[in-house]
């Protein structure tokens, strides 16, 4: 259990470094998951659980100053969980709601009181010449949050997993029944918070036809992707240079258009 | 070109320039962009990481000069992390400027910065954070949800690849056409293009999403809210495969629209659900 709760660490430690290594996905329940399952040696059930986490925080993402929940903590108590007592998926869902709140007050709060306290040291420090110093600030707030939160989420897996276990037990069917249903719906909030970010007039029917390609004609999505991007090159490349006689335009925003492909 | 003339210019004075290796350094450096991220200036510190390798290679160590560029790196920063690199590449362009040109006036720095700062986040923020994103997410959750590795492994790079290629770009790209970059990119109208053909792709995946990831199992339905609601539903799917799932979204499209917290949509859909079966069961 000691070992298992320092492996957690390990692997909250990893999510809560996602923005110190180029902000690379690490901290997505997609992600994150399958290193939980990886440590607790459940590897399947650890990316499952992953794959439903991550329709719950589909629309969570960081945006201007708006910050995400807290995946990280979310994921790995709860997947933890799963794996630890064998549940059912969906209660990964009801604890990592709750507890993704929760770690974000902290979270909140160290980026809210502490950090602007460095970044001010770093400013003397700057007015100084003292390159050392503002880099110790930098990189002392940075491990600052990851050891605090991740120690965190340790102690919760420690302590809670026998108290859980005995809460879950303690559930009725219906509650169960009803958080089964509510999974399926839960991602329909994500798809609307992108859909509101992305969608306008000229390109709302494409999610239509992304829509109906699945309904009736049973596509995969790496097959809705791939028909996306042909018809995305389509219309820029041959609709738009019609108007446009530019020859290097359209060829450039193609080939970045397939970068953000494959 | 304007770093051509200057070093005409300069060509009496001992030129300070920077390396393929400083723009590496700024390269790796940017990938802690978001990590000391603060409610007062957000990414000011993960910025000044980045820039300071730079800035002590082009000015006098211990000068006034090198001091005022250290402050100025601390400055509020909110950027895409994977543009960010573009950003860097600009502004050490002008600070090696500044650097060599003793006329020059350095407010102009934190100015381009500024004004820079807004329109990438805007960019950034809808094609990575969330259209490439989805990509990568649509198309490693059928993986993911058979407990395949691959899921996991697709999304990383799938989002990655051009995510690093992307920051890699950006600071050189940003360095060798220093201010001139955006404003070309603007009047040439690609930044829309590419971004009107990531929505296109976005928006597809979002809509195959809707018809694969979210579900009712209508065993439930038929325990839960008796005939007449199950009927409802197979009447829904006769008229097109799928209806009730858009019905969910088209719904749940609404009530975002009405600026209610994110959380508290989430926390209502499970609460009514468990209160749905709940009162069924009573039954």
């Amino acid at each position: 259990m000691l070992v298992q709760s320092l492996l957690i660490f390990l692997v909250a430690a990893i999510g809560y470094s996602n923005s110190a290594l180029g902000s690379s996905l690490l901290s997505r329940p997609l992600v994150l998951s399958a290193f939980v399952g990886l440590v607790l040696g459940d590897l399947e059930t650890g990316i499952k659980v992953g794959a439903t986490l991550e329709l719950v925080w589909l629309g969570a993402m960081a945006i201007g100053a708006s910050n995400p929940p807290d995946m990280t903590s979310g994921t790995v108590i709860g997947c933890g969980y799963v794996i630890a007592t064998g549940s059912d998926i969906a209660s990964a869902v009801a604890l990592a709601v709750p507890v993704s709140m929760l770690m974000s007050m902290v979270w909140n709060f160290l980026m809210a009181v502490p950090g602007p306290m460095m970044s001010e040291k770093a400013d003397e420090y700057a007015a100084q010449g003292n390159r050392k110093g503002m880099e110790l600030m930098t990189l002392g707030f940075c491990l600052l949050q990851i050891v605090i939160l991740s120690a965190l989420c340790a102690a919760g897996f420690y302590a809670g997993t026998t108290a859980v276990q005995g809460i879950i037990d303690s559930i009725p069917e219906f509650v169960n029944t009803g958080l089964n249903y509510a999974m399926g719906l839960i991602p329909a909030i994500g798809f609307a918070m992108l859909v509101r970010m992305i969608v306008d007039k000229k390109t709302a029917c494409f999610l239509f036809l992304g829509f109906l390609l699945v309904a009736y004609g049973n596509m995969n999505l790496i097959g809705v992707a791939a028909a996306g991007a042909v018809i995305a090159a389509v219309l820029v490349l041959n609709v738009g240079s019609g108007s446009k006689a530019a020859a290097g335009e359209p060829a450039l925003a193609v080939a970045d258009d397939d970068d953000n492909e494959f | 070109m304007t770093n051509e003339t200057t070093a005409v210019a300069q060509a009496e004075a001992p030129e300070r320039k920077l390396s393929e290796k400083d723009l590496r350094s700024i390269f790796w450096r940017s990938c802690i962009l978001d990590c000391p991220w603060t409610y007062e200036r957000q990414q000011n510190m993960g910025y000044s990481y980045a820039m300071v390798p730079a800035i002590d290679k082009l000015y006098e160590q211990g000068s006034e000069k090198q001091k005022r560029a250290y402050g100025r790196s601390l400055d509020f920063m909110a950027v895409t992390p994977q543009l960010s690199t573009l950003l860097m590449g600009i502004n050490v362009a002008l600070e090696e400027r500044n650097a060599n040109d003793p006329d020059f006036d350095d407010s102009t720095i934190a100015a381009v910065k500024t004004s820079l700062m807004g329109p990438l986040a805007g960019v950034g923020d809808s094609l990575i954070a969330s259209t490439l994103r989805i990509i990568a997410t649509s198309i490693a959750l059928g993986f993911s949800q058979q407990g395949s590795i691959l899921g996991p492994i697709l999304m990383l790079l799938v989002f990655n690849i051009p995510g690093f290629a992307l920051r890699w770009w950006g600071v050189h790209a940003g360095y060798k056409y220093g201010s001139d970059i955006i404003s070309d990119a603007a009047s040439g109208g690609i930044m829309e293009k590419i971004t009107y053909a990531a929505s296109i792709v976005g928006l597809m995946a979002i809509g195959g999403m809707i018809a694969s990831f979210i579900w009712f199992d209508s065993s439930l339905i038929v325990i839960g809210s008796g005939e007449y609601a199950t009927s409802l539903l197979e009447y829904l799917e006769m008229i097109m495969p799928c209806l009730p799932q858009l019905l969910v979204f088209g719904i749940m499209y609404w009530i975002m629209g009405k600026n209610v917290k994110t959380t508290w949509v989430l926390l209502g859909t499970i609460v009514l659900s468990i209160a749905a079966f709940g009162i069924v069961s009573l039954f």
